[in-house]
């Protein structure tokens, strides 16, 4: 028998890690595959503002894979460049919200009377309607990115603040959280050194659902024309562009349309198994699950 | 149960307090002065003061704070700059379409929910059960703006069966009023649908864990009877705190909704107000839908103490 390393050995006996999380590895993959085609394809497209008055309203062709626009753009380059924007702006939000919320989460997590007054708060703002919160802003600052980016940033941070902070209120009785504290480590690092590691598969986790949520928000909003807006395309004002034309062109509105369920759903399955990986107590839920249908077969 | 409603008219005040002082001072943060805005630069200096004196903008910022806070607190939200009307009569005026859009689609959802997961929990086996999650999350991945539009197109423009857009009040003219309801209803109920199905799904998944499941199969109990008897009725209770917490979405939903299928209700009355710079109604309008958040979960946290006796003891 030839020499084996402990580590081969291991790796042989136990399945690959896409083998034992597909759908992970699937859906993660495919959300690469997009975020990889509209940052590459806009480099070889014509560009998305350039008008052709001669070639207005075009359906699809070999051509226009998407038709053209009433401007004549080629709606595939705006559908790309869009897809920049649109997919640019949901990461932009997710990461604003998701540190924002963690540090709110940490601190009302440990500093327990702070902590009551700031959920207290923070429940309040889960009674905000977003679209209309983002609406208001959007008058206040005027419609755009800024806006936008605030108004989303505010109504997504609770959902994170309260996940993180139920995680920091079981982890601060800890034995070692107390060793650190009573070893004279002060209440902001031990929060930072010992609390923080602790709480970040969580919050990766998080950033994965809401920006699914970004997404449709940021969609719903450019919709409206209270996101960004033209002649910079985004996929929700595409969809917006196209109604006027609905009943002549349904493929205007598909195709934006389309790309946001797709990076939705895909993002949705994503953030779903990412969360069973992380957390220990889902996976033995669902082994227990199973455990007790081999039962019942038997 | 009386602990239960004072908590929640606890919360009430603080939900209003703090989403009308955040909007009062967001607000009145804009740049410019409001009256001019709206008499436009051709205005008199008396006609400014005037409606200054309306609008509650004269004396320092506290000032104006403190004087709304005594005028709501005597139930007077001012009045709409556009509309010339009391706030609180706009918002009676505009909030049946969107009640009947919000209840409607609500207990459409939770019905299928119910349909669905039943009959997941009955047959385990079957493909609805190996599907039902995928079909769901794809669901909830839908933009409500796109698939309204995509249903218009489908329904109204190529087969015909429904208008594309309008609206008529349900009790005056049901013949007329159900036809426009059923489109921008179904949209809404798409969401909800997958929505209360991943919920309850899970919890139905939470309760097959359960020891006492294991008694009822010892005693002899069929596993029909144990999935519609105990299993099911178990795991609807989440399904409850979900309608609540979903609310605030349902309502940012029926927003674009309303505003597509072109129907008067608050969402389109916010959008105007938006438009016109209307702030008497912009403060008021959304302080309704916040309190309409609270008063709905204390609806649910009713409901909720009525079914598990559980929650009543405790």
């Amino acid at each position: 028998m030839t020499a084996v390393t402990g580590e081969t050995a291991a790796a042989a006996r136990r399945p690959s890690f896409a083998r034992r999380n597909p759908t992970l590895v699937v859906s993660g993959g495919l959300i690469g595959v997009i975020i990889a085609l509209v940052v590459v394809l806009p480099f070889f497209l014509p560009d998305p503002e350039a008008i052709d008055p001669v070639q207005r309203l075009l359906p699809p062709s070999v051509d226009h894979p998407m038709g053209t626009d009433r401007y004549g753009r080629d709606l595939f380059s705006r559908w790309a460049s869009a897809g920049r924007v649109s997919i640019g702006m949901t990461l932009l939000i997710t990461v604003c919200s998701v540190s924002l919320g963690t540090f709110i989460g940490l601190v009302a997590g440990y500093f327990a009377r702070v902590g009551r007054v700031i959920m207290r708060v923070v429940d309040a703002w889960m009674a905000f309607p977003s679209i209309i919160l983002a609406i208001v802003f959007g008058v206040v600052i005027g419609p755009g990115m800024t806006s936008e980016l605030i108004a989303v940033t505010i109504i997504f941070t609770p959902y994170t603040a309260r996940i993180i902070r139920s995680r920091v209120l079981g982890l601060a009785t800890r034995t070692y959280v107390k060793a650190a504290r009573v070893s004279g480590l002060g209440p902001w690092q031990t929060l930072a050194v010992h609390i923080l590691p602790s709480t970040l598969p969580l919050a990766v986790v998080q950033c994965v659902l809401l920006s699914a949520g970004a997404m449709l928000i940021d969609g719903s909003l450019s919709f409206l024309g209270l996101g960004i807006s033209p002649p910079t395309a985004t996929w929700g004002n595409m969809v917006a562009d196209g109604r006027v034309y609905l009943q002549e062109h349904p493929t205007m509105v598909l195709f934006p349309g389309l790309a946001i369920a797709l990076f939705v759903f895909l993002l949705n399955i994503a953030g779903a198994s990412l969360r069973t990986f992380v957390d220990p107590r889902a996976k033995l839920l669902s082994a227990q699950l199973r455990r007790r249908g081999n039962a019942r077969r038997h | 149960m009386l602990l239960v409603v004072l908590r929640r008219l606890r919360d009430l005040v603080v939900v209003l307090a703090v989403v009308g002082t955040f909007l009062f001072f967001l607000l009145r943060s804009i740049p410019g002065d409001p009256a001019q805005v709206l008499l436009g630069l051709k205005a008199s200096p008396e006609q400014l003061a005037r409606l200054h004196e309306e609008l509650g903008l004269t004396g320092p910022l506290y000032e104006q704070y403190l004087h709304w806070v005594g005028n709501v607190l005597t139930g007077d939200f001012g009045t709409s700059i556009k509309y010339q009307a009391p706030v609180l009569d706009m918002i009676a005026g505009h909030i049946a379409p969107t009640l009947t859009l919000a209840i409607a689609s609500t207990v459409i959802s939770f019905l299928l929910t119910v349909l669905v997961i039943g009959w997941v929990t009955v047959s385990p086996h079957s493909w609805v059960a190996r599907g039902v999650n995928r079909v769901a999350q794809f669901g909830l991945a839908l933009p409500e703006f796109w698939l309204a539009l995509l249903a218009v197109y489908v329904f109204a423009l190529v087969l015909g069966w429904f208008p594309t857009s309008g609206h008529t009040p349900l009790f005056a003219d049901p013949v007329t009023a159900v036809p426009q309801l059923v489109l921008p209803v179904a949209v809404l109920v798409v969401g909800q649908t997958a929505f209360f199905t991943i919920t309850m799904e899970e919890s139905v998944l939470g309760e097959l864990t359960q020891l006492y499941l294991r008694t009822a199969r010892a005693k002899g109990v069929t596993e029909r009877r144990i999935a519609l008897r105990h299993v099911l009725p178990n795991s609807m209770l989440p399904v409850l705190t979900t309608i609540g917490l979903n609310f605030a979405s349902l309502i940012g939903g029926v927003v674009v909704i309303e505003s597509i299928f072109v129907i008067p209700g608050l969402g389109t009355m916010l959008l105007g107000a938006v438009y016109a710079r209307d702030f008497p109604l912009i403060q008021g309008g959304v302080m309704f839908v916040a309190f309409l958040f609270v008063v709905v979960n204390l609806l649910v946290d009713l409901a909720y103490s009525l079914i598990d006796p559980k929650v009543r003891v405790s």
